[in-house]
């Protein structure tokens, strides 16, 4: 470019620039929105929201959840048949990596191969599948080695990594596969998703811009680009998106901002039925070990203030009334009307019962530093258990640091507040995790239960054949964690998203679009974005 | 003593001063008949009244579980002014002894305790202060073992450098040539002279000690819940900025009152004292 032509470009550019700057801020086409850090975008390694919503959109499944209603619809995937313990899928011939590499049954089996061999992640959803295997290159089949239910639903948290591209990258690591290709995809996508990754910062920034291969393209009203950026404080995002520089906020802010955000005209997205509220105790730390002290904790925690406190307006609230372990509408939940309620003379009663004394112990109330609203549920539980006579004392922790204490039950507190999801959707998901002796040690299972009557029935509902054996199997457990009172059962949840209005996510705001399956609903593609 | 208090009311700044620190202290020490809700000081919430601007009877609204940030203030004050007192009662006298000592006696001893004083004093305060709490549970008692920690070294230079001088003048050489002891001339004649700058210094930290304090506890690593505290009022509060201000705006507000207060009064006091001398 000869000078002169360079300066009447910068001429150019400086007279668009001062055109459209009274304008206000042009986004063309960029969504922002913003999660709890870290971003984990290794799909074998991916289990919380912000993990899912890259995963949602960098990389495709063999099937997705239905629209506004059960069941699940091919997608990678033309068709599939089974009978109970192996699966056969037809792969669609049209898909290809962001590498322009086909997509093959061969890249199904190296992700479950690989899910399975790092086990990381959500890698326990796929512990019964014994092999995938391709038959033909558009033909895989799974083999179980028992019946497990809810294993087509476990699918959505299988996404297919490109093979070639991965095995072109692998790290540092012992065996023949090294580390899996993880040091590469902990920074880069291999997948054949609607987006592709422009660069990602895990405590700061991801940001992602559309694959115009997409095999099933991605529609013009779609976000050209999508910001996801981690850790903003609540003020901060409040301000931003009153200024009409962000989008979606996290579903984390404290109901209030939600509720100020609104009045200034933000829209309410919302996202529900498929988890809860939990206040979560160490079964393994006097006086938790008594199954009586921990009966006094439930029964003396104010469920109606903690109700009211999460409303954002009349008709919006972030949860509803719980009425057991398993939130309404899953398999095996009470029904609606059966809420649990406050009962301070009951709780006496337990305390009384149990071999411990209150001026013996003080409870530790953990809360994570990200969620301000879990405070609110400290303080709540501190005045409520004063009554009780118990001593307790509050502790702040980073979500970081909390996932790294609760990996030893005598670093895990007294009382862990969580908020956890079914990952696929199916109540297998929400509560083996949480509640079978084998999965003890997680952040979603700082309980330590060990109960063989829960082993048992957690078991049988995930290798019952039919839905009815399974909701009687569901109920069945649900009584019983009533009476081992691990959990207090705090409400079942819905997350709200404060919104601007000029993105609408049908998603999450049309029921008969809903996915039932937290952090679907952030499927980039089918967002509408205005300029 | 008279004169002293004549010529910090004759100052406007330093009467400013006075009004504010009086206001803190008689806030502090007469916190049970002030607040209109002392219960709300300890563990209670009312959600029926959470999150309410300013509006009679909650001069200063209620926080997010209820409790009227009045009273908590007035709460904060007594706790803020127990952790600079005890503080600057720990800190003061072991700063001053060593500083003496170090200042009078000079040679290897000397340089032991100034360059121990100089690794003190070169990482800067509110780091150690953090490490220390960082190891340490967080509780009120182990907060001011860790801001003793870190400010006891100020007082050892200052009177360091006071003692350099002094040791030469003298009324320092007339007693040690009829053969007064080594202790009686530090502190018997060398400390009264070190008295005026020590007492402006301790005057001037006050404020320091409440920010710092305040400063640790917005860090999450001060006075636990819910033991009312302005620093952790000021960083919950932050949170739901701007609607609900006055979460930050009140406890903000008294963590200037106090810190302003005692500046004002010690730079009155450095006025003074220094002129005297």
């Amino acid at each position: 470019m000869t000078t002169p032509l360079k300066l009447l470009s910068i001429a150019a550019m400086a007279s668009t620039m001062l055109a459209t700057a009274p304008m206000g801020v042009q986004a063309g086409g960029v969504l922002r929105l913003d999660e709890v850090a870290v971003g984990e975008l290794d799909p074998a390694i991916a289990s919380d929201y912000a993990d899912s919503i890259l995963m949602f959109n960098v990389y495709d499944t063999l099937v997705l959840p239905a629209q506004g209603g059960p069941g699940h619809v091919p997608h990678l995937a033309e068709s599939w048949e089974g009978d109970g313990t192996s699966f056969t899928f037809k792969l669609r011939n049209d898909v290809k990596f962001i590498s322009g590499n086909l997509l093959t049954a061969d890249d199904v089996v190296f992700s479950l191969d690989r899910m399975k061999a790092m086990g990381k992640g959500l890698s326990y959803l796929f512990a019964n599948v014994e092999k995938a295997e391709a038959v033909d290159a558009s033909t895989v089949k799974f083999t179980l080695t028992k019946a497990y239910s809810p294993f087509i639903a476990s699918l959505v948290r299988l996404p297919i990594v490109d093979k070639k591209t991965v095995i072109a990258n692998l790290g540092d690591g012992e065996g023949e596969m090294k580390d899996w290709g993880s040091a590469y995809l902990t920074a880069q996508s291999a997948g054949t998703g609607a987006y592709k990754i422009v660069s990602h910062t895990p405590q700061e920034e991801t940001v992602m811009e559309k694959n115009a291969d997409y095999f099933l393209g991605v529609p013009e009203p779609a976000p050209d680009t999508a910001r996801l950026r981690y850790g903003l404080e609540a003020a901060t995002v409040r301000t931003l998106l009153a200024q009409g520089e962000h989008d979606i906020a996290s579903q984390w802010l404290p109901p209030e901002v939600i509720k100020a955000l609104a009045a200034n005209g933000a829209q309410t997205l919302t996202e529900s039925g498929t988890g809860a509220f939990y206040v979560k105790m160490n079964t393994t730390k006097p006086p938790m070990d008594d199954v009586n002290c921990r009966m006094a904790f439930a029964k003396a925690f104010d469920y109606g203030a903690a109700v009211k406190m999460i409303a954002v307006t009349d008709e919006v609230s972030q949860g509803a009334a719980a009425t057991g372990a398993i939130p309404v509408g899953m398999f095996g939940a009470n029904p609606a009307e059966q809420v649990i309620e406050r009962d301070l003379e009951a709780a006496k009663q337990h305390l009384a019962e149990c071999k411990y004394s209150p001026e013996d112990f003080t409870l530790e109330i953990s809360w994570i530093a990200e969620v301000p609203l879990e405070e609110r549920f400290a303080l709540l539980m501190q005045a409520n258990y004063t009554e009780l006579g118990v001593k307790s004392e509050i502790r702040k922790m980073p979500w970081a640091l909390f996932a790294e204490q609760v990996s030893k039950p005598e670093n895990t507190p007294h009382m862990s507040q969580l908020f956890v999801n079914a990952v696929t959707g199916d109540p297998d998901t929400l509560l083996y995790g949480m509640y079978h002796s084998s999965s003890a040690g997680t952040w979603q299972s700082p309980e330590y239960l060990k109960d063989e009557e829960v082993d048992k029935l957690l078991d049988t509902g995930r290798t019952a054949a039919t839905p009815e054996a399974r909701q009687e199997a569901y109920a069945a457990l649900n009584a019983r964690l009533m009476e081992l009172a691990p959990t207090i059962y705090g409400y079942d949840r819905q997350s709200v998203f404060a919104a601007s209005d000029r993105v609408k996510v049908p998603a999450l705001s049309d029921p008969s679009k809903a996915f039932g399956l937290d952090g679907m609903g952030f499927t980039f593609r089918l967002m509408e974005v205005a300029e | 003593m008279k004169r002293t208090l004549a010529i910090l009311t004759a100052n406007p700044l330093s009467l400013l001063g006075l009004v504010l620190v009086f206001v803190v202290v008689f806030s502090a020490v007469f916190a049970d008949f002030i607040a209109p809700f002392p219960e709300h000081a300890g563990a209670v919430v009312d959600f029926a009244n959470f999150n309410q601007p300013p509006q009679w009877p909650y001069i200063f609204g209620t926080d997010l579980v209820g409790r009227d940030l009045f009273t908590r203030v007035i709460y904060a004050y007594r706790i803020s002014l127990i952790l600079g007192i005890v503080v600057l009662a720990i800190a003061v006298p072991i700063g001053v002894s060593i500083g003496l000592v170090a200042g009078y006696l000079g040679g290897r001893t000397e340089y032991v305790l100034m360059r121990l004083t100089d690794v003190f004093l070169s990482v800067p305060p509110l780091v150690l202060a953090m490490s220390i709490m960082g190891v340490l549970k967080p509780t009120l008692a182990n907060g001011m073992l860790a801001v003793t920690v870190m400010w006891w070294p100020w007082y050892t230079r200052l009177v360091y450098n006071i003692t350099r001088g002094e040791k030469e003048e003298g009324y320092v050489l007339a007693a040690e040539v009829i053969g007064a002891s080594r202790l009686h001339i530090i502190f018997r004649e060398i400390l009264p002279n070190c008295v005026p700058a020590i007492v402006t210094k301790m005057t001037l930290d006050m404020g320091f000690v409440i920010l710092i304090a305040s400063s640790l506890s917005f860090l999450g690593l001060g006075v636990q819940p819910p033991t009312p505290d302005l620093g952790s009022m000021v960083a919950d509060g932050a949170k739901y900025l701007p609607d609900s201000w006055w979460l930050t705006i009140f406890p903000g507000l008294a963590i200037l009152v106090a810190v302003f207060g005692f500046n004002l009064i010690g730079d009155a006091l450095r006025d003074i004292l220094g002129a005297e001398q």
